[in-house]
């Protein structure tokens, strides 16, 4: 069986920098893009078998929206089941503007969410629990 | 300018508007003009011009009463009043509902070019402070939320390097490197508590806090607390007890909040306790209130700091090789969020005995 490939949607790219090691330790291929529309090209050229998404691209919606569009859009019906982990910064706290739920607006949302920083291991055995479905 | 503005001339007198016409024509301006009061005000709605220039003297209906109406249909529309019996008192009557200006007849035609053009400008001024005032208000709504991006994502990124450096993802590391990666990564990690401190007690807000109130049950509350932080506890073998005395435990309030707020008064309590001490988290009673004592076995806090506990970034200088890491800012953060709930935060301490802190809370109204 060939390599599985993450694209890693992040526009920090010291983000990207420090994830991609972890994901070619455990032997993915890895491709990167740093906002929605290149996010949008790499999906059609690399067909990755799971996406790495970060909430916060450009504005707060940018993630949910892409992500809502890759399960349901006509445009991406090819790839409505890859697998989807929402990476984010985004801490819960008292009063915080942040908690934007978007499955409350009727966006569909990730298979997983997973905290930045990532720690490593925890990382790779979500991607291998989802990649086994 | 993008358009070229447009004046309406409301005049009964035909030699007026056409004169009117002529001159602010020859200046770059659009024209457009009006016989009497009525087609003045159908005009202004139809074609909300920049200015009007109002005769007050017209059959009809009055300049005066034009000046009112016209600031009803468009309050952006500045009008200029033109009076043929240059009196004060009319003048004074058109200013006080509203006019920009006043023009006495006869006026020449650089008279007329000047006071538009100013009133004009004085129109861009108003609207750009207008525009720069509703940007500011903007940012302040949301400057927490951007400062916290601002703050927190470069530091998460430099997390994320140490978390796969550290994790051996990188290549090898000399013991004495990984040494002080790993402090480094600490006082990276201390720096961002510090920053979601201080942008937690900026953004509790006593407003926001109560529309996210409901009833809440203090013991399954504090009970979750407990477990969290077991770990924690048992790391000093120390022991958490929960005594309920009180026969309700449900108080109104922003769980997540107040949660933080008794987490924070509990870590306290585990941090500066004695190997082998005791937590006593007790639920009791008082008036119409409940009060929530957090007593520990701990160094006590000395009388003379007493008072300045719940200060933002004030921590109580330790004797001997206590060294404790915090940001000074989590008793502040609690007094803050039991204060946005109608409660109160109160504090004894015996030094080398314990310290108790009391939460008291008003109770929820059983229905």
């Amino acid at each position: 069986m060939s390599a599985k490939k993450i694209l890693v949607i992040d526009d920090d790219p010291d983000f990207v920098a420090a994830v991609t090691p972890i994901l070619k330790s455990a032997l993915y291929e890895v491709a990167t893009a740093s906002n929605p529309t290149e996010a949008k090209e790499k999906i059609f050229s690399e067909k990755p078998d799971l996406i790495l998404l970060d909430i916060m691209m450009d504005s707060l919606f940018d993630g949910f929206s892409l992500c809502h569009a890759i399960k349901t859009s006509r445009e991406f019906r090819e790839f409505k089941d890859i697998p989807i982990i929402f990476v984010s910064a985004v801490k819960e706290v008292a009063g915080t503007r942040f908690q934007f739920k978007g499955e409350e607006q009727g966006m569909v949302g990730p298979d997983d969410y997973i905290d930045k920083p990532i720690d490593p291991a925890d990382l790779l055995a979500r991607i291998e629990k989802l990649l086994k479905k | 300018m993008n358009d070229k503005p447009l004046i309406l001339v409301i005049d009964d007198e035909e030699a007026m508007r056409d004169s009117c016409t002529q001159i602010l024509v020859k200046h770059g301006f659009r024209v457009e003009t009006a016989p009497d009061g009525q087609s003045g005000l159908e005009k202004a709605a139809s074609l909300k011009p920049d200015l009007a220039l109002i005769d007050l003297k017209m059959p009809g209906i009055s300049g005066l009463d034009v000046l009112n109406k016209i600031k009803e249909i468009d309050s952006e529309i500045i009008s200029i009043v033109i009076t043929g019996y240059a009196t004060v008192e009319s003048a004074v009557e058109a200013m006080k509902r509203g006019a920009y200006d006043f023009l006495p007849k006869p006026f020449t035609p650089e008279e007329l070019r000047i006071i538009i053009r100013r009133a004009l400008e004085r129109r861009e001024l108003a609207r750009e402070a207008e525009k720069l005032k509703r940007e500011k208000k903007l940012l302040e709504e949301n400057f927490i939320t951007l400062v916290s991006h601002q703050l927190r994502s470069p530091l998460i990124a430099i997390q994320q390097y140490f978390e796969t450096i550290l994790g051996g993802y990188a290549g090898e590391m000399s013991p004495q490197i990984k040494d002080m990666m790993l402090r480094a990564k600490e006082r990276i990690k201390d720096l961002l508590q510090l920053i979601n401190d201080w942008l937690d007690l900026a953004r509790i807000n006593r407003q926001e806090l109560v529309t996210r109130f409901k009833p809440v049950g203090l013991q399954a509350l504090l009970q979750k607390q407990i477990e969290t932080f077991m770990p924690l506890a048992k790391e000093s073998s120390i022991t958490i007890n929960l005594e309920r005395e009180a026969s309700s435990d449900t108080v109104m309030a922003d769980e997540q909040s107040l949660e933080q707020a008794l987490a924070n008064i509990i870590h306290n309590a585990i941090k500066y306790n004695r190997p082998g001490g005791k937590v006593i988290i007790r639920l009791w009673e008082k008036n119409s209130s409940l009060a929530i004592d957090i007593e520990d076995t701990g160094i006590g806090i000395p009388p003379e700091h007493l008072p300045h506990i719940f200060d933002q970034f004030y921590r109580v200088p330790l004797t001997g090789r206590g060294m404790t890491k915090g940001t000074g800012l989590g008793l502040s953060i609690a007094k803050k969020i039991i204060e946005a709930h109608d409660g109160r935060i109160e504090v004894k301490s015996v030094p080398n005995k314990g310290s108790t802190f009391t939460v008291i809370l008003p109770l929820a109204r059983t229905p």
